[in-house]
This record gives C-alpha cells, sequence and structure tokens, in this order.
C-alpha cells in the first residue's frame, strides 16, 4: 500500500496534488474509501414498492438497490457471479427477478441466485446455489429516507457514520412528512478529479462571487450583491467541519434567496418554521431557513435551499459521473415541488446558470497535474484556520462566515485517516483535530 | 409547468406543400446559423413567440415492457423554459463575465432529415428534424452532441415563429460538461 501520510498536511490544509491525479492513489481510494465508507444510494422514495429497483455504483462498483416483498432494501453487485456480464441494464423499474442477458441465470429481489437453466442437464444439480448469489452490500441501512450502504461489515453503524452531521441534516430531513428525491437524475460527466466538486459543495463560498457573477446578475436574487465580491459580511453565514469529513456552509435567511419566483418557497418556510422551532430549537431552525452548500463524505453534495442534490461517481482518477436529482419536501403542494425542480435545473442542472461556471473550473483544475512538475505541487486551503474554533451550542468545528474552508479541511483529514488503511477502531481512538479556540 | 417528453409522429400526418416545407426548412437552418454566430438576442427577439416553451426531458433508460413514461412525477428536465427563463440565459451570456465562454467557444450546428406536417391549430405547423451539434474549446477540447427535435410553428406578421421545442438528446449520461447552449 502506498505511504499517505504525506499527501495531506497541516490539518488537510496543505494537498499534495498527486491525489488529484495518480492512478494508484485513485486505487487506494477504491480500497480505503468508497469500498469501506458508507455511499450514498438511493432516497427510500425512489423505491417505495416490492420490486422497486434503482441501478447506481459504489465507487466503480455497479450495484442493484431493491425493495424486497417485506419492505426492506437490499442492495447487490450488478454482476453475475458465472461470467461476470451485468445483469441489469436499466436505471430503474420494477422486478420479479433479475436475469442474466449470457446464460439466463436469473436472481431473485434479494439477489440470491434463483434459476439456472439446464441445472439438471448440464449441471447434474450439483451446483450449490447459495454460493453464487450477487455479492452483496455489507451493510444497507437508511437514514430519514436516505439509504447509504457500506461493502465493510465493520463499518460503524450509518448514525455514528453520520455523526454530527444528522444533527445538523435534522434541520430539513426532520419535517413533518419527510423530504424526498425527485429524478429521474440528469447524468453528465466531467473531466475531473471526484474530490474537486466535493470540496466545491463542502466548503467552497469563497467561488461564488467570482466564478457566478454572470449568474448572480442573471438572476436578480438577493444573493446578486455577492457578485464580484462587492458585497461580504462574515456575520451573515458560518461553515461547519463535522467529524467524519461531513460539512457544509450556510447562509442565513437565504434557503429562497435564488429562486427566481420564490415567493411561494418563502411563505412555505415561514409557515412551517415555528413548527421546526417547536421540533428541533432554535439554531436548527435557523439552519431550516438557511442555505446550505453541502458534502456527505465521500461522494454526494447537496445545496439545501437550491435543492440540489449531487452525487459525484467516480470513474477513473480524471472522470466522474454527476447525477442530479431535487431534494422536496414530501407535504409540499405540487406546484411548489414543480417550482424547486425548475429552479434546480435552471441553477445546478446539466444546463444550469451556476452548474456551468463550475464544470470548467473542475476539469481545468485537475487537468493541470497532467504536467510532471506541476503535480509535484501543492495546493492551500488554509482560509479561515486562524479563527476556526469550537462552539458553546454547536458540533463539530465551526468557522467563520461562509467564505471559509474549514469544512474542506476537515473533508481531507477523514480522507487521509481512511487512506491510512487504519481499522475504524483505531482511527475512532486516536485524537483528532481540536483547535484550541471558541467561536462565538 | 407540464412538458411534452416525447417526440412523435402522428398517425395520419397532413404534410406540408412544398412552398411551405421549404419555409420551414429556412427556417430552421438560418435559426441554426443565428445561433452559430452567437447572435442570441436577436433570436429571443425575432424567432421566438411570447408563449414559447422550449424543453428538453431526461430520459431515463427502462425495460421496453416498463411503460412508465419518462419524466414523469413531475419529471427532470435539462430545460423546461418559458420566454423569461430564455431571457435569463441570455443576459448571463451578456454580462461578459461567463468566464468558460472567453475565449470563444466554437459550436456548429448541423440541421438534417426536416419534415413537416400540418398540426392541428389552424395555421400551426409541426416539424421534425435531427441534429449534430460540434463544440470546440480551448486548445482541444470537443464534443458532440446527437439528437432530434420537434417544432412547433406559428405564422405570426406573415413570419414563422417558434412556440414549442421539445429536443430529445440521444445520452443517457451526456458525454460534456454542461448543456448550455440552444438547440
Amino acid at each position: 500500500m502506498k505511504d499517505v501520510t504525506k499527501l495531506i498536511l497541516e490539518d488537510g490544509a496543505v494537498q499534495d496534488r498527486r491525489i488529484y491525479w495518480d492512478q494508484d492513489i485513485y486505487e487506494q481510494e477504491l480500497e480505503q474509501i468508497f469500498a469501506r465508507a458508507w455511499c450514498f444510494l438511493a432516497h427510500e422514495s425512489q423505491i417505495p414498492n416490492p420490486g422497486d429497483f434503482i441501478t447506481t455504483r459504489i465507487g466503480e462498483d455497479n450495484v442493484i438497490v431493491a425493495r424486497q416483498p417485506n419492505g426492506q432494501i437490499k442492495a447487490f453487485i450488478n454482476s453475475c457471479p458465472h461470467r461476470g456480464n451485468v445483469v441489469c441494464h436499466a436505471d430503474s423499474g420494477n422486478a420479479k427477478a433479475f436475469t442474466c442477458a449470457y446464460h439466463g441465470w436469473a436472481f431473485g429481489l434479494d439477489g440470491e441466485l434463483a434459476t439456472v437453466p439446464l441445472e439438471h442437464d448440464a449441471y447434474y444439480n450439483a451446483i450449490e446455489r447459495p454460493r453464487y448469489a450477487m455479492h452483496p452490500v455489507s451493510k444497507v441501512d437508511s437514514y430519514k429516507g436516505l439509504v447509504f450502504g457500506t461493502f465493510d461489515a465493520g463499518a460503524p453503524s450509518l448514525r455514528d457514520y453520520l455523526g454530527d452531521m444528522a444533527w445538523y441534516m435534522d434541520s430539513f430531513l426532520d419535517v413533518p412528512g419527510g423530504v424526498e428525491l425527485l429524478g429521474p437524475p440528469m447524468k453528465s460527466i466531467l473531466n475531473c478529479n471526484w474530490k474537486v466538486p466535493v470540496e466545491n459543495f463542502i466548503a467552497d463560498g469563497y467561488h461564488v462571487g467570482w466564478a457566478h457573477a454572470a449568474a448572480l446578475k442573471a438572476i436578480e436574487s438577493p444573493l446578486t450583491p455577492l457578485a464580484g465580491n462587492q458585497a461580504y459580511d462574515v456575520n451573515t453565514g458560518l461553515q461547519v467541519a463535522t467529524r467524519g469529513g461531513h460539512g457544509f456552509g450556510v447562509i442565513w435567511e437565504a434557503a429562497a434567496a435564488i429562486h427566481p419566483e420564490g415567493g411561494a418557497y418563502r411563505d412555505w418556510l415561514a409557515q412551517r418554521t415555528p413548527i421546526m422551532r417547536e421540533r428541533l430549537g432554535e439554531w436548527r431552525s435557523r439552519f431550516y431557513n438557511g442555505h446550505w452548500d453541502a458534502s456527505i463524505f465521500p461522494n454526494c453534495s447537496f445545496l439545501y435551499g437550491t435543492n440540489t442534490w449531487k452525487l459525484w461517481l467516480p470513474a477513473g482518477p480524471h472522470n466522474i459521473e454527476v447525477w442530479t436529482w431535487t431534494l422536496v419536501e414530501k407535504d409540499m403542494p405540487e406546484q411548489l415541488k414543480q417550482m424547486m425542480v425548475a429552479t434546480n435545473m435552471m441553477t445546478f442542472g446539466t444546463a444550469g446558470m451556476l452548474e456551468t461556471d463550475d464544470g470548467e473550473n473542475m476539469e481545468q483544475c485537475t487537468g493541470s497535474n497532467r504536467g510532471w512538475v506541476t503535480r509535484r505541487g501543492k495546493l492551500y486551503s488554509g482560509m479561515g484556520q486562524v479563527r476556526e474554533g469550537t462552539h458553546p451550542e454547536l458540533p463539530g468545528i465551526i468557522g467563520k462566515g461562509i467564505v471559509c474552508e474549514t469544512s474542506n479541511r476537515g473533508f481531507y483529514r477523514r480522507w487521509a485517516e481512511l487512506m491510512s488503511g487504519r481499522s475504524w477502531e483505531e482511527i475512532a481512538r486516536e485524537p483528532h483535530f481540536a483547535p484550541n479556540r471558541q467561536v462565538a | 409547468m407540464n412538458a411534452p417528453t416525447q417526440v412523435q409522429t402522428p398517425a395520419n400526418p397532413r404534410y406540408v406543400d412544398r412552398d411551405t416545407l421549404f419555409e420551414v426548412e429556412r427556417f430552421l437552418i438560418r435559426e441554426a446559423r443565428m445561433l452559430d454566430e452567437e447572435r442570441f438576442r436577436e433570436w429571443w427577439h425575432t424567432q421566438l413567440t411570447d408563449d414559447i416553451h422550449y424543453v428538453m426531458p431526461v430520459r431515463e433508460v427502462r425495460m421496453r415492457a416498463d411503460k412508465k413514461t419518462i419524466g414523469s412525477n413531475p419529471g427532470a428536465f435539462v430545460f423546461n423554459d418559458n420566454h423569461m427563463m430564455l431571457d435569463m440565459r441570455i443576459r448571463r451570456l451578456e454580462t461578459g463575465l461567463v468566464w468558460m465562454e472567453d475565449p470563444q467557444n466554437h459550436i456548429r450546428r448541423f440541421v438534417s432529415n426536416v419534415d413537416a406536417a400540418w398540426a392541428d391549430v389552424e395555421g400551426e405547423v409541426d416539424a421534425w428534424s435531427n441534429f449534430i451539434v460540434y463544440r470546440n474549446r480551448r486548445q482541444r477540447d470537443e464534443t458532440v452532441v446527437w439528437g432530434t427535435k420537434q417544432c412547433r410553428l406559428r405564422k405570426v406578421d406573415d413570419q414563422w415563429k417558434l412556440a414549442r421545442r421539445t429536443v430529445l438528446v440521444d445520452q443517457r449520461v451526456v458525454l460534456d460538461k454542461n448543456l448550455y447552449f440552444f438547440l
């Protein structure tokens, strides 16, 4: 295994550029991160009925996620254990069984081998069917409708894995009726390393005023003054890095800000806020009304408020697929849901006014590391490091303001921990980064 | 905004006469050139009706036996734009702050397989065509998008205008970093 101890320095603030380019580091990520971490699979609302399924990936492993007759959700590798063929080619659907197109082996909704053509005449009934089930995802669990899976049977529980991020995400997951993801997902590609968009969503309030200046000007909204960094007030938001590599930035009172016709959404928030305050307290009712840019380690990101939900699926060290859904509250009226979908595709869809700004930067940030000398350099995300700290009421490490790189550092600290190959128990036992400073 | 998700030839199409087909073809080809030349504001002012509905649905890969239509509940669309939204997209380009478009990208639109039939509404035409769009950026960043589109054209003040367009891109995974251009 490659020694990765020198790749992330200064508490996550300095990254070796080879982590965005080298094939051997990427292979180690597939092993130490994607084959161990809890990865986002689906939202329960996408597969409500027995037999409903979707296909997705964990790292580069193709996976089927299926609703069982008893209501449970199972996931297994979408590859036939006979000769390896892909079994299911549909994005989603409803099935009684999954049948391989090559020799006709058929698998149940639970991934167990159910039917083998010529089992009697050619195998002489000597095939041990249980040995040839589709390879299961070791643990599948959901948190308030969000379904995750891990290949590591020794991974901590999903609730422990999400840690304090779950406490924060409750701010919008705990609404009466819950949330759902509307699809089907848009899919496109970017020639970038998978970590580049994750860091863009987890921590990058800095690029908003510059990279998105054109879109902010064209969409007349309360965020328009951010264009060109003409106005920035550190008190309008904060950033959070939670243990476990998750994190987000929030702009207060801005959930509906980017919606060109946000009136109905603002009314909705105003109507729900007292309920959320009652349920979760003052802080989280503020988070409910804020606009978030966020990532769940390793490769799931979202913008709460704009309500885009993203999965960045790695396809080699320099390529990803971008999958985009719309997050809405289930109880929202149909017309409001449609407005949320419209804003999401207008801003962060495949032809989104802001998405388009980001893609080019992400590709160029990756591609420049092609140069042998270039990639021996380091990158820097130390913004706000001298002011971040703990908070008397909020969990995690708090950075001041939305323009800050606190949660980026948290992401890379976690990345380095897992890449080292140390066990979950060892990692949990180690002292972890804790700045000796309080942030009010 | 409910939007069409399919392109279809009706059961008994009333194909247009030769002169009308010629006009439809010229409309689509001149429009493509106008867009290639980045005359977006002129396109918005002169080629579109005020009630334009410009749609590109997300197409899911599903088994043939699975009859659930694409883009349902309430659907996903790369574009589902009205006149105002198209204006907003063009205003973004007009700011001069779109770093990705500077230096200029080159986009070349090819229109083919044009056919047209009279629509149910008097004086309106449904036109079908296929397209290839070649994009070239920076030094050697190049992509090609293929697809088909169905257009509803309406004569306003003796001039054909686009009232509705459904664009189907023949890629489940869009093999490009975005589709921020008009087709």
